[in-house]
């Protein structure tokens, strides 16, 4: 079985209104190119890195195999809120 | 008014303390500007610029991402700090696109996810500092001073390592302590952008005495007479 029949496809997706500690971390995974914690766990087979304090995400491993670094607080601009991407699985 | 009358009353130009400026009709011209606050822009290329365009750091070179964000090709955590640190410190006299910004960038992340290691790299790290500051330019010192914010909290007992080292930091920091303009009712809109290079230093030192230790407050004192104590009284 291919890697890729195991990622779970969502079945519907919202736009973020407003910043929450959901988008923040669907805001990390999409800049490093996953759709969220489900599609990076089904394609790297690895555990999320998590900072310890805030449980906002530490480091993700992208795509391409270089990795991206996070801040202990809050990333996610004002501006790009609305562009986040919220997948629904159920 | 005879010639020889006009003659006398022709003024001359003169340096301070010549034999010329001794006569009558010598007008002393007045001192050259010492330059304390004038900005030397970068001449010679900063070693950090040789290794990015060399390919020699472990970032991926894109320059088509909107993010400020730089992806790393080895993880941060396995990187020899003694080597890469002080190079990317190196690189924060830059203010030319792309250098300036994986300078910033990756100094940000590397004091972000070091850790302890970073404190046995602190006396590589104050050359480059101390002539990131002597650039006296308004754009890399707002730069480096959020940096020295940055690098004080980073790991336990960098502020008390950086105590030592005052001397080679705060001299620069003594000259623009005070260039915060009282614009009385107008707008500094470099507050609000965090620009403000008075208030940046402030913040600095304050920061400095909280994380250096009992030492660090006279210390401050004695390289910047006119900072006050933010937690003594």
């Amino acid at each position: 079985m291919s890697a890729a029949s195991v990622i779970p496809e969502p079945k519907s997706m919202t736009r973020a209104k407003k910043w929450s500690d959901e988008v923040e971390e669907a805001y990390r995974f999409q800049v490093a190119g996953y759709k969220g914690e489900a599609e990076y766990t089904a394609l790297k087979g690895l555990e999320v890195e998590r900072w310890p304090d805030s449980g906002y995400i530490k480091k993700l491993t992208r795509k391409d195999g270089n990795f991206y670094y996070y801040n202990k607080d809050r990333e996610c601009p004002d501006k790009d809120v609305h562009q986040i991407k919220i997948y629904s699985y159920n | 008014m005879t010639d020889k009358a006009k003659e006398n009353n022709k003024s001359l130009t003169a340096d301070a303390f010549s034999v010329k400026s001794r006569l009558k009709n010598s007008v002393v011209t007045p001192p050259p500007a010492a330059g304390a606050f004038k900005a030397n822009p970068l001449v010679k290329q900063t070693s950090f610029r040789k290794f990015y365009n060399r390919g020699d750091l472990p970032i991926a070179l894109e320059h088509d991402t909107k993010g400020n964000k730089i992806a790393w090709k080895v993880e941060i955590e396995k990187l020899d700090y003694h080597h890469y640190l002080p190079m990317f410190f190196d690189g924060l006299r830059e203010t030319k696109h792309p250098y300036g910004f994986f300078a910033r960038q990756g100094v940000h992340d590397m004091l972000e996810h070091g850790g302890n290691k970073i404190t046995s790299v602190i006396p590589q790290l104050i050359i480059p500092i101390k002539k990131a500051l002597e650039l006296r330019e308004a754009k890399v010192l707002c730069t480096t001073l959020k940096v020295l914010q940055h690098l004080v909290v980073s790991a336990d007992l960098v502020g008390e390592a950086l105590v030592p080292y005052y001397r080679q930091i705060l001299p620069v920091l003594n000259i623009f302590i005070s260039m915060n303009c009282n614009l009385g009712d107008g707008i500094d809109y470099g507050q609000q952008r965090r620009e403000n290079v008075g208030t940046l230093i402030q913040e600095t030192l304050e920061a400095f005495e909280t994380y250096g230790g009992q030492d660090a407050f006279i210390n401050i004192k004695y390289m910047v007479p006119t900072y006050e104590s933010c937690r003594l009284n």
